[in-house]
């Protein structure tokens, strides 16, 4: 085995991200091309009676104007077939608004000119006859309201999901001590620094389209099937990515209207979304209530979990179906020994952008909720919050540990891991006791410190496979083909490093492939913390298959021309995690300074420690942001009041505590690099810690925190009573 | 002759970019950002166009300036340096280096204007101490690496 | 977000600039760091026919002191500001440029920007107002001064003609023998402020303190909290004067409640910042 796993080897493209000398898709420019510029509803909710398009094709330099009756009458699909129902089949987006609207920054028209001045000039001239409508906002409102978004549906619940274990009845009669309480998160997006964007140029009897990401051999299935085309005629290609953190590369609109009018045309098009539209048109995420009790024995023993969440989904459910519904429930029960717990989830429909993943879904929001309801349980039983999970965690004896959760659902299944060990090397890596005693001192000198932690479990590594093919050439040097796609992250280097470890040659004589669809066959792509292990396993297993038939075909490796092979994953796996966060906080002004935050990943295997690193710490900023900054607001009649990075705020430098990652290694069984993901690990406990630790800090007779974002303003009320 | 300019007419900005005299053939809305990007420099970013994010930050006289907010119009007769002036894959500035070194990028999307920002850093305040670094840097955002990184690299001197 | 179509004219001299204001007529606007204008013309929420360019102008960023005190071209940039060399309370003013957005923004921006946007939560309007400052208007037709109170009318509406500009500012003599503090709140470093606050007094042994209190943020524009100032005329800065000044100051403001923050926030904020000032200045000068 070479050097190449388990080091930190650099990423290539780095020196020319570096000077600029990347290629993103706004960067792209095509002889000919049209600027596409979408025209989006103003209102929530009204009957769109007709669009008017002459005065904005008066204008100079506008070329065309697409509304509802140009294009053909088809809906954004789900992609996931486990978050597909019925019901969310009848609720689809169609690709530009006809007969109605239903949300701020619906698109209703796109304007195509030969200049973005002109498109956007032209875009506010084209009129949208609306009669607008009463609207349906808060999710629990909405889920009983007679306003609907649907009216076919009859009413703003499109599912509800039942997660249930054991006898909860039971459980809670049994009970010495029980805990409700209602806990609430905002909506929140992964705002990358780089908005969508789109090149499409029409081909020989095809269309190939520059900018894709995430999922693009579903996503070329389903423009085949929309433009109506043969699938081996649309190409979409990736190129540089800025980030995506699961709201980029989903099928969107304006992914079918942009090849679509290049079509039309007979000429590239290129659309490049603006920050404005993206806070209104890329989807929203972590928008829930909960109210969730839970009950104990007066040890401090968990014995039963029940409550209700209500989810919003936004106007329309879009390719991810009902998958944030579906993912909160799974996730309640985290780490712990539970009797029994019945969890129910409602998918609401709002007049809102419609909702779908941001990095750890359902995941970050369900530790949330427990961690903040664990550490008022603690309370309540006068015990320490870490003795309270010590009490709780499943101990790495009863591993492989299973909730069978009956012919409902498939199980949650803990396949490996060391839950109780975990929360322990966290607690040492932090030097918890140590840091309780500062606390202590900085108490008695008049400041309001809190420490808080949560532990936390995390579904990642979904399969159902990758395939890898792999060619060895004369020069040694390797061709990895792989159809998954890269964000940012470093997919390339690690994917390199697992061949070059096989093939016993340097990371940087490995290439891998994966931009382009016709380079690539298929892929399912890259999401839910999935490509080191579901393609990196299909690389290794394509690397051993070559190795192992030059051998019995004693020939060198590059003789035996290419080598594909398959690594299946029928379940996901679950990692464990602990985070622990420092804040302290000011009453009066109710400003929090997170000062230090310790995040714990169980990775399996790291196959370059620095890229995970990378992807915890920024995922834990991302999470102390999330619990302190960002959210997306509306008012009563629907209005987004977040439409500029004035409003949404992401986190400065300033605004980053210094994040300590502590990376465990539990080798993965059945996974023949024994290694699990990490994308998404680093948010999933972080609003829950920084939450519990702002509870923590927070003078005696304060109120709870059970709201997000703990905003400066939020937490000077919650410390009102104590003043 | 009018002394007006209209938005439908050729504006030519003569400048001094990345050391060089230049002529960015442009129009009167444009921004900087938007010049320089279809005068090939596609290094400059646009992240947000209203001025918060930094994506787009280059030297403006020798000083840290949001080229989204500067109009392309007012770069004349000025010196703008954007991150291509810098260095080249083969020979970094030396604050690119240490971002290299450091792994302060991931997606790669705000690097440029942590580097334009951290080169300034670097060559007109070198004994910037950890306070007056984080305040700079605090001007751009980076939504993947959570700046440790970044922070790490300018503090390397 | 591209700008909605304006003509554009570069100003080759302050009476070129004027000139072609004037010129332009009513729905004109001076171009100068852009740093609050070019985000208005993204958002098209300002649609000027006519942009004059006046941020070549470099005879304007400049700054001197004269017999009537510190004189501030209107294109001095709230960096130059926040790093000039200050004598007492001309600190407020320096304090207030440098807390003006990030760095890239306060190389850019200009006082008289500053004045003419009017955003309620602008900084340098509440240390000017506490300073007691003069600001210097000229049209092509005629010059006058005006004080920062006789400026703000509103939110983003100032007392300026169409045809006006603002050509400097003058901090008062007088300033460089009494003391200032300039406290904001905002939730990151370098958003608007939710609640600025400047303070400036003479403090002189026994005698009269003359306290000047600018409030930001908290009002339709920038304004002076009266029955505050009217508390420590005669008062020793004592913890409990400084107590019932900063609360005093909170009602002398009428806040809007907006989604984000409300009206009771602001003003608990507004106590807590003049406390904060008026300690500083105690403290600093005993």
């Amino acid at each position: 085995m070479s050097a190449a796993i388990g080091t930190s080897v650099a990423r290539a493209r780095d020196p020319l991200l570096l000077t600029g000398r990347g290629r993103y898709v706004a960067d792209l420019d095509l002889p000919g091309q049209a600027w596409a510029r979408v025209v989006r509803s103003p209102v929530a909710h009204a009957t769109l009676r007709g669009v008017a398009t002459e005065a904005a094709l008066a204008i100079p330099g506008v070329l065309a104007v697409l509304t509802a009756a140009d294009v053909p009458d088809v809906r954004i699909p789900i992609r996931l077939p486990f978050a597909t129902t019925p019901e969310g089949l009848s609720v689809l987006q169609p690709v530009l608004a006809r007969d109605v609207v239903r949300y701020v920054g619906e698109p209703a028209a796109l304007v195509l000119a030969e200049d973005p001045w002109t498109a956007e000039d032209a875009a506010e001239l084209v009129e949208l006859d609306l009669d607008v409508l009463e609207t349906a906002g808060d999710p629990v409102e909405a889920a009983s309201s007679s306003t609907l978004v649907h009216e076919r549906l009859g009413s703003n619940v499109v599912n509800t999901i039942p997660v249930r274990f054991g006898d909860v009845e039971a459980a809670f009669a049994a009970a010495d001590v029980v805990v409700a309480r209602r806990l609430e998160l905002p909506r929140q997006t992964g705002a990358p620094l780089e908005t969508r964007g789109l090149v499409a140029e029409p081909t020989d009897g095809g269309v190939t389209i520059h900018g894709a990401a995430k999922v693009k051999h579903f996503n070329r299935g389903v423009l085949a099937e929309l433009l109506d085309l043969p699938p081996e005629r649309v190409r979409l290609v990736e190129v540089d990515v800025g980030g995506g953190f699961g709201v980029r590369g989903e099928l969107y609109p304006e992914d079918v209207l942009v090849p679509f009018a290049a079509l039309r045309l007979g000429r590239p098009v290129k659309w490049v979304e603006d920050r404005a539209e993206h806070l209104v048109a890329t989807n929203h995420a972590r928008g829930q209530v909960h109210e969730l009790e839970v009950a104990a024995t007066a040890d401090g023993r968990l014995l039963g979990l029940r409550g209700t969440a209500w989810v919003d989904q936004g106007a329309y459910i879009r390719t991810q179906g009902i998958l944030p519904a579906i993912l909160p429930g799974h996730h309640l029960p985290g780490p712990y020994v539970w009797e029994a717990f019945d969890l129910t989830a409602h998918a609401v429909l709002t007049h809102r952008t419609p909702v779908g993943t941001y990095r750890g879904p359902g995941m970050t929001e369900a530790s949330f909720v427990r961690e903040r309801l664990l550490d008022v349980l603690a309370a309540e039983l006068d015990l320490d919050p870490v003795e309270l999970r010590r009490r709780n965690l499943i101990p790495a004896e009863r591993m492989p540990f299973v909730y069978d959760l009956g012919s409902e659902s498939p199980p949650i299944a803990y396949e490996s891991g060391d839950f109780a060990g975990g929360f322990e090397v966290l607690l040492e890596s932090v030097g918890y006791d140590s840091a309780r005693g500062e606390q202590a001192r900085r108490r008695a000198a008049g400041e309001h410190v809190g420490l808080g932690l949560a532990a936390t479990v995390e579904m990642g590594a979904i399969g159902p496979f990758e395939d890898a093919a792999v060619t060895m050439s004369d020069a040694g040097r390797a061709v990895v083909r792989v159809g998954v796609a890269s964000l940012g992250q470093g997919v390339e280097t690690v994917l390199a490093q697992i061949a070059a470890d096989e093939l016993g040659i340097e990371p940087d004589a490995v290439e891998v492939r994966h931009h382009d669809t016709d380079d690539v066959a298929s892929g399912f792509g890259s999401f839910a913390s999935r490509t080191t292990v579901v393609a990196g396993n299909a690389v290794a297993l394509a690397c051993r298959a070559l190795v192992k038939r030059a051998r019995e075909q004693g020939v060198v490796l590059a003789e035996v021309g290419e080598v594909t092979a398959r690594f299946e994953k029928p379940h996901p796996s679950f990692s464990f995690g602990a985070t622990f966060s420092l804040v302290s906080l000011d009453p009066e002004t109710g400003r929090v300074v997170p000062e230090r935050h310790v995040v714990l990943h169980d990775i399996g295997r790291a196959i370059n420690p620095a890229l995970v690193e990378g992807q915890l710490a920024g995922g834990a900023v991302q999470g102390v942001a999330g619990a302190l900054l960002e959210e997306l607001p509306y008012d009563e009649t629907g209005q987004p009041l977040a439409v500029s990075l004035a409003d949404y705020r992401l986190p400065t430098v300033l605004d980053a505590p210094p994040v300590e990652v502590v990376l465990v290694e539990h080798p993965v069984p059945g996974n023949p690099l024994g290694i699990k993901g990490a994308g998404e690990a680093g948010i999933v406990g972080a609003p829950a810690a920084v939450a519990n630790a702002v509870a923590d800090a927070l003078p005696p007779g304060a109120e709870e925190p059970l709201a997000l974002p703990l905003t400066p303003q939020r937490v000077h009320a919650l410390a009102r009573p104590a003043r | 002759m009018s002394r007006w300019h209209h938005p439908g007419d050729l504006f030519e900005v003569e400048l001094v970019l990345n050391g060089e005299p230049a002529t960015l053939e442009t129009h009167v809305r444009a921004t900087l950002a938007d010049a320089v990007r279809a005068a090939g420099l596609t290094g400059t970013h646009l992240g947000c166009e209203h001025g918060v994010c930094g994506a787009c930050t280059v030297l403006l006289d020798g000083d840290p300036a949001r080229a989204c907010l500067v109009l392309a119009a007012q770069a004349s007769g000025r010196r703008v340096d954007t991150v291509e002036g810098l260095g080249t894959p083969d020979a970094l500035h030396p604050a690119q280096q240490a971002l290299l070194e450091a792994r302060g990028l991931q997606c790669g999307f705000c690097t440029p204007g942590f580097a334009v920002l951290s080169a300034w850093l670097h060559d007109r305040e070198p004994e910037a101490d950890e306070e007056r670094i984080r305040e700079v840097l605090s001007s751009s955002l980076c939504r993947c690496t959570g700046y440790g990184p970044i922070v790490a690299a300018a503090m390397q001197r | 977000m591209k700008a909605p179509p304006f003509a554009y004219a570069r100003a080759e001299s302050l009476d070129d600039a004027l000139a072609l204001l004037a010129e332009a007529g009513d729905e004109a606007k001076l171009l100068a760091g852009g740093q609050s204008l070019v985000p208005l013309l993204a958002y098209r929420v300002l649609r000027p026919t006519h942009l004059v360019d006046i941020d070549a102008l470099t005879s304007l960023e400049t700054h001197e002191r004269t017999p009537e005190g510190l004189r501030l071209g209107a294109l001095v940039r709230h960096e130059q500001l926040a790093t000039m060399s200050v004598k007492g309370a001309e600190r407020v003013l320096a304090e207030a440029a440098g807390h003006v957005g990030h760095l890239p923004i306060r190389t850019r921006g200009t006082i008289g920007g500053s004045l003419a946007h009017a955003d309620p939560a602008a900084e340098l309007p509440v240390a000017l107002l506490a300073l007691g400052a003069t600001l210097h208007v000229r049209s092509t037709a005629a010059t006058r001064d005006l004080g920062v109170e006789e400026l703000l009318l509103g939110p983003y509406t100032t007392s300026l003609a169409a045809d006006e500009a603002i050509v400097g500012v003058t901090v008062p003599e007088a300033a460089c023998e009494r003391r200032g503090a300039f406290a904001e709140f905002a939730v990151r470093s370098g958003d608007f402020a939710l609640a600025a606050v400047a303070v400036v007094a003479t403090v002189d042994g026994n005698e009269k303190r003359d306290v000047r209190i600018a409030l930001g943020g908290v009002d339709a524009t920038a304004i002076r909290a009266s029955s505050a100032e009217a508390l420590l005329e005669r008062a020793e800065l004592t913890d409990d004067a400084i107590a019932e000044a900063s609360t005093a100051a909170a009602t002398d403001c009428d806040p809007a409640s907006d989604a984000g923050t409300s009206a009771p926030y602001r003003r608990a904020l507004v106590a807590r910042l003049v406390r904060d000032a008026l300690t500083r200045i105690r403290e600093e000068w005993a």
